[in-house]
């Protein structure tokens, strides 16, 4: 029989037709999606010895107690450390991937100068001709710590100057340093024996102070009751997220908080309801209300149910001398519940926003804020772990990531009791990095290490024998019989607190009621679960909030 | 005896933080792709703003996480599932999914009342290296596959085996508690075991101010909401929930 050409083609096409009736093609479609689905390349997690360690969120100046899970050496999972006696076990939202951070693709390993690659040594050559030719200013995003000490000497030493970039939280207590002479950084809020807090937009239940403080206290205290044995009355100009939560929410015209609190003030004096002592605010309650846009029965209404609960205790928003006016007209400073000033050694800071007058070099270290420029002239130096985007700095210097360096974990801002802790490193650094304090003791043999600082801290705390320490067991401070003991334990994740100081050591006299002239900006509310967040990305997962949902605004262009 | 797993969400306790849904991601190596948005993004946990609709003084906001409900009965995933890739444990009355079995058809998807289901458009990926950083607990799930809210089946394992290697038959309840649970910083959601007469959470469902989304479709979501508000509590019926408004 002969085969032609046609014969071919349809046994080719009669083939065709009957493989498709056959499981082979549909196992074959089957098989090759599966193994589309599982290439060699695809992530999978690593594998080796598990455990816990505990730790401190040093990602932002609220030092959260963490437990950082383990696995093969690397951290793959963060939750809160019940442990913590502020925090509780509560985080920021974006905390829980801060693991991720390291990996970043934005994370710098090299040394740049003026957008160009550089190296350690031209940094340190050019940093040595700097100190030679002129002073140096230092700008530290996170004081307190023992990296802040190093930072502070050296700039005193070189003729400089030491510069603090305060979170809102610090600089809303700006009004009482002026009015008392107590360091900002001495102050902090009682909030836990407040019975009426007055928030004029302080997002205090949104990023605002160390999270679980607020949070949990808010939980018990408040949520969900009709009469709650905690008022959060919000004041704010929309419906915030701390206002949808608040007790209550009054609405106010954005940029009248200072003119409302002195109408606030206004009413409570003209109604009797606190003692009259000091100056009486220059602005009737009709204007208030006027310039508000409320009405002048809100006010007075406002003014009675603040006393109707004590203690009051007012929050601004920032620095707002108005507002914070309103505490001292209530009597809500130096009592319980009120503003109180913590145990601290009093120091006083310069603001980092201070012009500079004259200096050769400017080091800012990793802790500030990425978008933060100094208003200078001279030689800038900026450390940061991740890259931010374009900057001003002449020279950017890789520092090292999360748990990549042990630090001390100092008192948040605005805490009412002074604490202590010690984050050790759990990472070996991933690149060539170095942090400012290693920067300037290479510059600077004679300088003291961290080390050092950290076990004098220690020695200073178990000399005081006052306050507790919360680890795998609460105990005081009294029982621990050596510095070495006290040592290890915070090496191990604990965390001394102090005590609440007696009421009475804080007083404030207001001469003239305080002007409207601190204009303050508006607030970027949108930013407010991110605004003290150090590293200028976020973690990636952080998109599943803005991204993937819209819970969340969408960062700026540096995340 | 057979448990069966549930939450009460307080909603008047949540302050739309998102901590539910960023721990739920980490612990669940949900990955982040920069190609994903709201449509086709994975969101275990969703925490959704919604308003009562009104302007000025009056109005009012809250937040509603929203995830798998993992239904008791005629579960609507499992029904429509041709590959048996969903089904209610009944030892756990989990919902779980396999994704080995899933085919990506989505039948389950648009079945699911709740949207709380999610597809894998994409393969997983992480930038290089963050690999190392996620939960070796959990297996990555592949492209292709509808995933969802397991009530972290893997600490249940944990726990499982953390009892069995101390000669127990039963978890102890403080060694299974879901991420989104733990990581809540106001104690909004509460987890426990309705087949416990004495569980916290058993009896918090019977409060008067609980309630549970779309509860006349009769598939017995083990997810129960609760709230002093009426307002809130009008948005489980049904008209209610389709004059919802997003914020």
């Amino acid at each position: 029989m002969k085969v032609t050409r046609r014969d071919l083609l349809v046994w080719s096409a009669g083939a065709a037709a009957g493989l498709l009736a056959t499981p082979v093609p549909w196992k074959v479609l089957d098989d090759v999606s599966i193994w589309s689905q599982n290439w060699p390349w695809i992530a999978q997690p690593a594998r080796g010895p598990v455990g816990v360690k505990a730790s401190f969120c040093t990602l932002c100046p609220k030092g959260c107690g963490l437990r950082v899970r383990m696995a093969a050496g690397y951290p793959v999972g963060i939750s809160g450390s019940k442990a913590h006696p502020v925090t509780q076990g509560a985080l920021c939202p974006l905390a829980f991937a801060a693991h991720q951070l390291n990996w970043h693709p934005q994370r710098l390993r090299s040394v740049r100068h003026q957008s160009r690659e550089s190296s350690w040594i031209d940094a340190q050559n050019a940093f040595a001709k700097a100190c030679k030719e002129g002073s140096v200013v230092v700008v530290d995003g996170y004081p307190g710590r023992a990296a802040s000490s190093l930072l502070q000497s050296f700039a005193e030493k070189q003729g400089g100057s030491y510069r603090v970039f305060a979170t809102p939280e610090l600089r809303s207590l700006a009004p009482y340093e002026s009015w008392s002479g107590v360091p900002a950084s001495c102050l902090g809020y009682d909030l836990e024996n407040a019975k009426t807090l007055l928030s004029f937009g302080a997002p205090l239940l949104d990023g605002w102070g160390t999270p679980g403080r607020v949070s949990r206290m808010w939980a018990e205290r408040a949520a969900g009751r009709h009469d709650p044995d905690l008022r959060l009355i919000q004041i704010d100009a929309e419906l915030s997220r701390t206002a949808c939560r608040a007790w209550r929410w009054v609405q106010i015209r954005e940029g009248s908080q200072a003119a409302f609190a002195s109408g606030l003030a206004r009413a409570l004096l003209e109604q009797n309801l606190v003692p009259a002592h000091g100056p009486v605010p220059p602005i009737t309650i009709a204007e208030a209300a006027s310039q508000s846009e409320t009405s002048a029965d809100v006010i007075r209404e406002l003014a009675r149910t603040m006393v109707e609960k004590s203690p009051a205790l007012v929050i601004a928003r920032d620095n707002d001398p108005a507002v914070a006016a309103l505490n001292v007209v209530l009597g809500s400073v130096g009592i319980r519940g009120g503003v109180v000033r913590s145990s601290r050694d009093p120091q006083k800071h310069v603001s980092a926003d201070e012009p500079i007058a004259r200096a050769r070099a400017v080091l800012i270290d990793s802790t500030v804020p990425w978008d933060f420029a100094p208003p200078t002239d001279a030689e800038v130096y900026r450390f940061a772990a991740w890259d931010g985007g374009p900057n001003k700095a002449d020279w950017v210097l890789p520092s090292p990531g999360f748990l990549e360096e042990t630090t001390d974990v100092p008192t948040g801002p605005a805490a009412s009791l002074e604490s202590y802790a010690i984050a050790p490193a759990f990472l070996k650094p991933a690149s060539d990095v170095r942090s400012i304090a290693q920067f300037l003791a290479d510059s600077d043999r004679t300088m003291s290490s961290i080390p050092k600082i950290i076990h004098e801290r220690c020695e200073d705390i178990f000399h005081r024998r006052a306050g507790t320490v919360y680890g795998r067991e609460t105990s005081p401070l009294g029982k621990f019989p050596s510095v070495q003991k006290l040592e290890e334990e915070l090496r191990n994740g604990a965390v001394w607190m102090g005590q609440l100081t007696p009421p009475g050591n804080l007083r404030c006299e207001l001469n003239e009621w305080p002007s409207n002239s601190n204009r303050i900006a508006p607030a970027d509310r949108r930013a407010d679960w991110k605004a003290d967040w150090i590293a200028p990305v976020l973690p990636p997962l952080a998109s599943k909030l803005y991204l993937e949902s819209t819970l969340r605004e969408a960062p700026g262009r540096n995340a | 005896m057979n448990a069966r797993y549930g939450m009460v969400i307080d909603l008047d306790r949540c302050t739309g933080c998102g901590a539910c849904m960023m721990a739920c991601a980490a612990e669940n190596n949900v990955p982040a792709l920069p190609q994903a948005n709201a449509r086709k993004g994975l969101t275990p946990v969703l925490v959704r703003r919604v308003s009562n609709g009104k302007q000025g003084d009056g109005r009012r906001e809250t937040f509603i996480p929203i995830m798998c409900m993992h239904c008791e009965h005629d579960t609507p995933c499992v029904k429509v599932c041709p590959q048996q890739a969903v089904e209610v444990d009944k030892a756990t009355g989990i919902v779980m999914q396999m994704p080995q079995r899933c085919l990506g058809c989505r039948y389950c998807m648009t079945a699911c009342p709740y949207h709380a289901r999610y597809f894998n458009w994409w393969d997983p990926a992480w930038p290089p290296g963050m690999e190392k950083s996620l939960n070796p607990g959990v297996a990555v799930r592949m492209r292709g596959v509808v995933e969802k809210c397991n009530l972290c089946h893997a600490r249940l394992h944990a726990a499982k085996e953390k009892a069995a290697a101390a000669g127990k038959r039963e978890i102890d309840a403080g060694d299974y508690i879901p991420a989104c649970v733990e990581a809540c910083a106001t104690d909004t959601i509460h987890f426990g075991n309705f087949a416990d007469e004495n569980d916290p959470v058993t009896k918090e469902a019977r409060s008067p101010e609980a309630f549970r989304f779309l509860a006349r479709l009769g598939t017995e979501p083990k997810l129960y909401y609760k709230s002093t508000e009426a307002w809130v509590r009008e948005l489980a019926e049904p008209n209610a929930a389709a004059e919802l408004e997003h914020v």
